[in-house]
């Protein structure tokens, strides 16, 4: 029986659980731009818990972290050449 | 003289593929390389939502307002619980408490089904409300286009994910009968811990499409 690694488990459900309620509870105050960027800081910290303790990525030997990375460098890859392109397609006006 | 491998040689190869650990350690990367696939595949309906939404930025504000937070509130907390209980349930097995593993994986199994049954009422209240794109879409106005847009992705990423979710409830139900049958133990745990990651890759999916999705701009 290993009642220390079942506690760390719950332990990080109670820190998820304020994580969403911190979330949910500023998506009511006027940020602005803020809201988005505290909404994705905070989901990006809930993953990380996820990731690194119910996946156990924290106690991995080398290549699985390694190979989790990858798939956010090709993610990030997606993301910023897709919007690189598409933000700075410049309008331009039909000539006739 | 020819080359030959000498026992030992054959003797170390042979463990790092045929010993269970080895084949353990094989499969968990394995798992994880089909997770960057998937962490592609739903990639690009996120580079979708982020495309459409610099062009709609006020639509998806109007959209997002639409969504019901309570049960996505709810379904979320639901969904982070189920990971807790499938974490729970690989821990046990660990342990080799194999009937405590199998109960966790039936808490999870059922945890899933509250989601999809939430998410299941969600989308008649959508249906309801007029927000299903296409030509009964209620909402009117000049960001009518956007919020359309807005609710096809929101459809399309929610139906993607619950699809998964649905394969992986079927996935831990099997697996828990497995575990009553004494398929799985402390020695033999990759199975049920590779299932557990799918489990929670799904989970972390929904971590990021709630904010996106039902928390745009409130106020």
């Amino acid at each position: 029986m290993n009642g220390s690694s079942a506690r760390r488990l719950v332990g990080v459900w109670v820190l998820l659980m304020l994580l969403l309620a911190l979330t949910v509870g500023t998506a009511f105050l006027p940020l602005g731009v803020g809201n988005t960027l505290l909404n994705l800081l905070i989901a990006a910290v809930k993953a990380s818990l996820v990731v690194a303790f119910y996946m156990h990525l924290r106690t991995a030997g080398t290549p699985l972290p390694l190979v989790a990375s990858t798939g956010l460098l090709w993610l990030l890859l997606l993301v910023v050449l897709t919007l690189a392109d598409a933000l700075t397609r410049p309008s331009l006006s039909a000539p006739w | 003289m020819p080359m030959t491998r000498t026992p030992n040689m054959v003797g170390a190869e042979s463990q790092v593929r045929h010993s269970l650990p080895g084949q353990a350690h094989a499969a968990t990367l394995g798992m994880w390389i089909f997770l960057v696939t998937e962490t592609l595949f739903v990639g690009a309906l996120f580079a979708a939502y982020l495309l459409v939404r610099t062009v709609h930025p006020q639509g998806f504000i109007l959209g997002s307002r639409e969504t019901d937070i309570v049960l996505g509130s709810i379904n979320t907390a639901v969904l982070l619980t189920s990971s807790l209980a499938m974490a729970l349930a690989v821990d046990r097995l660990r342990a080799d408490m194999a009937g405590a593993a199998a109960r966790w994986m039936v808490a999870t199994a059922l945890l899933g089904l509250v989601f999809l049954g939430i998410k299941g009422v969600e989308y008649l209240l959508d249906w309801q409300h007029g927000l299903v794109p296409g030509p009964h879409f209620r909402p009117g106005g000049d960001q009518a286009p956007g919020m359309e847009l807005f609710f096809f992705l929101y459809f399309l990423m929610t139906g993607v994910h619950a699809l998964h979710l649905f394969i992986g409830i079927a996935l831990v139900a099997i697996f828990a009968v497995m575990l009553r049958h004494g398929r799985f133990g402390a020695g033999l745990s990759a199975p049920v811990e590779n299932l557990g990651l799918y489990w929670h890759f799904v989970d972390v999916v929904w971590i990021f499409l709630f904010p996106l999705l039902y928390l745009v701009h409130r106020t």
